[in-house]
């Protein structure tokens, strides 16, 4: 006896229990068979056909009008079962498409990955967290042989796999520079040149770049069209936008740069952000650079990388736990 | 939210007025409307974004788009009427100095 | 074995009714059950419904074919239509489902056993399609 003879019998007694007695039981029953029929691919039309095999042998003399009737749902039903067939070979390709997906994330994690320097003067904290799999913000950190420390944040417009692809662009381009003896403008002004060639025309990615020196304790920076970071000076226990002007990378191959700079005292704090961080909507209205501020303000005597986590999760929470875009923020704090 | 583009042309000038919000999901339908303007010679084309009350980073990429492209054909790219939220965006991105910027007026909600 | 055409030609919804009861006669007479009947009946209709919104007019053939060790039904849909530009697009699930066209080509790919399609823009398309009797 075939898997199907036992199923058509099984159905069958089932059917029959059921039309004698109406217990609840064999409606159980009923539930846990056409669980197993999912399993074993059985269209619906093949259902409705062993349910009228069973009825047929239950009634041998159904009454005429009943049986062209089942017939009827018979037909009505071969649509569903192809509907069913072409989501089931849906899902399973987008089971494919997640786990080719999964290994490509994991793929950019590691090269992307940026150890935050060892230093007793700057107390650096940093979180990035992509809104899909994929991230489309960059940031880096170098420590020179002199000991200058060079930070990078950059926002690769738009995100998800086009976005993460125009950065490992970017960090090659950025690796391949030699090691802190350009200033912050030049950098700018190079890596421009290398986006703007191999970039679609709509695309553009924004950078702010800068570094420290611990000998003079000066911050020297420069910004392409960037979300202007944050400076708190502890002496004024005050904060301040980082303005800095410069045109967004990727638009004109001659745009130039200016670099600025920063005496960073005892205390004084350095906040990077993207624009994932300004843009987080909360039921529907933006929320203000103010209010990134005030948020900021309630974890700003923790240690870095602690403020920063708590920060992220503020505003995760905000948005009910769905980022509408990448998300990054970098903390540095003058130790001494 | 969506996005209304309406186009008057008129000899060798278009004026596009847009009102709704530019983001990832009308940026295509815009691009489609705004290129094809960008490729006349000589040709004006003034988009007056008054009732744009927001634009995201992939809208900001179309007008980087269209402007390459009227360099391109020798056509001429004019933005007029801004919201503060909106002009923001092309202050932050340092494109206000390289586009045709007109006017700002203030948000709607102030 | 006899070697029996049957053709209905499709230029009004009405015709796709007339082409799925030849079709669903011969199935029957070539000893499908009813499910199958089923399935092939709604492959012809899929089919069929094809010449009439795309094409505008064609014909739906069908044949009765023979293997070693057993026999089929062969329908053959034919058009002068546009003609299909892509036809691995066509052939992806959700491609023409999600307009809410129906089963699609893909539809009547898995509703039968052999499926074949030649397409050339501007000139037309053919479909053969054989369901087998196991």
């Amino acid at each position: 006896m075939d898997t199907r003879e036992i199923d058509t019998r099984n159905y069958t007694a089932l059917l029959k229990k059921y039309i004698e007695t109406q217990d609840e039981q064999a409606l159980y029953g009923a539930e846990q068979i056409s669980k197993s029929f999912i399993k074993k691919n059985i269209l619906p039309e093949e259902f409705v056909n062993l349910h009228i095999q069973a009825l047929l042998e239950i009634y041998p003399d159904l009454h005429d009008k009943i049986k062209p009737s089942m017939h009827f749902l018979l037909e009505a039903m071969i649509s569903y079962g192809l509907a069913h067939q072409e989501f089931q070979n849906l899902r399973e390709k987008q089971l494919a498409i997640k786990s080719e997906i999964l290994v490509a994330a994991r793929m950019q994690k590691m090269l992307l990955q940026s150890k935050i320097p060892e230093t007793d003067e700057l107390d650096i904290g940093v979180i990035s967290v992509p809104a899909n799999q994929m991230n489309g913000d960059y940031h880096h950190f170098v420590k020179g042989k002199d000991g200058t420390i060079s930070i990078t944040i950059a926002d690769v417009i738009g995100k998800g796999i086009p976005a993460a692809l125009s950065m490992s662009m970017i960090k090659y381009a950025m690796d391949s520079f030699p090691e802190n003896i350009m200033t912050t403008d030049t950098v700018l002004a190079s890596i421009n040149r290398v986006v703007e060639r191999n970039v679609d025309p709509s695309m553009f990615i924004t950078m702010f770049y800068a570094q420290y020196k611990p000998d003079t304790g000066k911050l020297y920076y420069s910004s392409a069209g960037h979300e202007p970071g944050f400076y708190y000076s502890s002496r004024l226990q005050k904060f301040k936008d980082i303005e800095s002007k410069g045109l967004v990378l990727g638009v004109n191959p001659d745009a130039s740069y200016v670099q600025d700079e920063l005496n960073l005292e005892k205390g004084d704090i350095i906040i990077l952000l993207t624009d994932g961080v300004t843009e987080c909507r909360r039921d529907n209205q933006f929320i203000d650079r103010t209010e990134v501020i005030d948020v900021i303000k309630k974890y700003i005597h923790l240690p870095s990388q602690e403020a920063v986590n708590h920060v992220y999760r503020h505003f995760e929470r905000l948005q009910n736990f769905q980022l509408r875009d990448d998300f990054t923020l970098i903390m540095i704090k003058k130790q001494v | 939210m969506n996005l209304q583009i309406q186009i008057d042309e008129k000899n060798n000038e278009s004026f596009v007025h847009l009102s709704g919000e530019i983001d990832v999901y009308t940026a295509s339908e815009l691009k489609e409307a705004l290129l094809p303007l960008t490729m006349k010679k000589g040709h004006l084309l003034e988009i007056n974004l008054e009732n744009v009350s927001y634009m995201d980073s992939t809208g900001l990429g179309i007008f980087i788009n269209a402007l390459k492209s009227a360099k391109e054909h020798a056509s001429n790219l004019k933005l007029v009427n801004l919201q503060d939220r909106v002009h923001r965006l092309f202050q932050i991105t340092g494109l206000n100095e390289v586009m045709d910027i007109n006017t700002t007026i203030r948000g709607v909600d102030g | 074995m006899m070697n029996s055409q049957s053709c209905v030609t499709i230029l009004k919804e009405w015709d796709i009714v007339a082409a799925r009861q030849m079709g669903r006669e011969i199935a029957k007479n070539i000893g499908f059950g009813t499910v199958d009947q089923a399935r092939i009946t709604t492959a012809i209709s899929e089919l069929a419904r094809n010449i009439y919104l795309y094409a505008g007019e064609g014909k739906i053939s069908f044949n009765i074919v023979q293997s070693l060790d057993t026999k089929g039904i062969s329908i053959k849909a034919e058009d002068k239509g546009p003609g299909i530009k892509d036809l691995s697009q066509v052939m992806e699930d959700g491609f023409s489902t999600s307009g809410g066209l129906g089963a699609g080509l893909p539809g009547v790919r898995r509703l039968m056993d052999d499926f074949d399609i030649i397409s050339e823009v501007n000139k037309g398309t053919t479909i053969v399609t054989v369901k087998w009797l196991r």
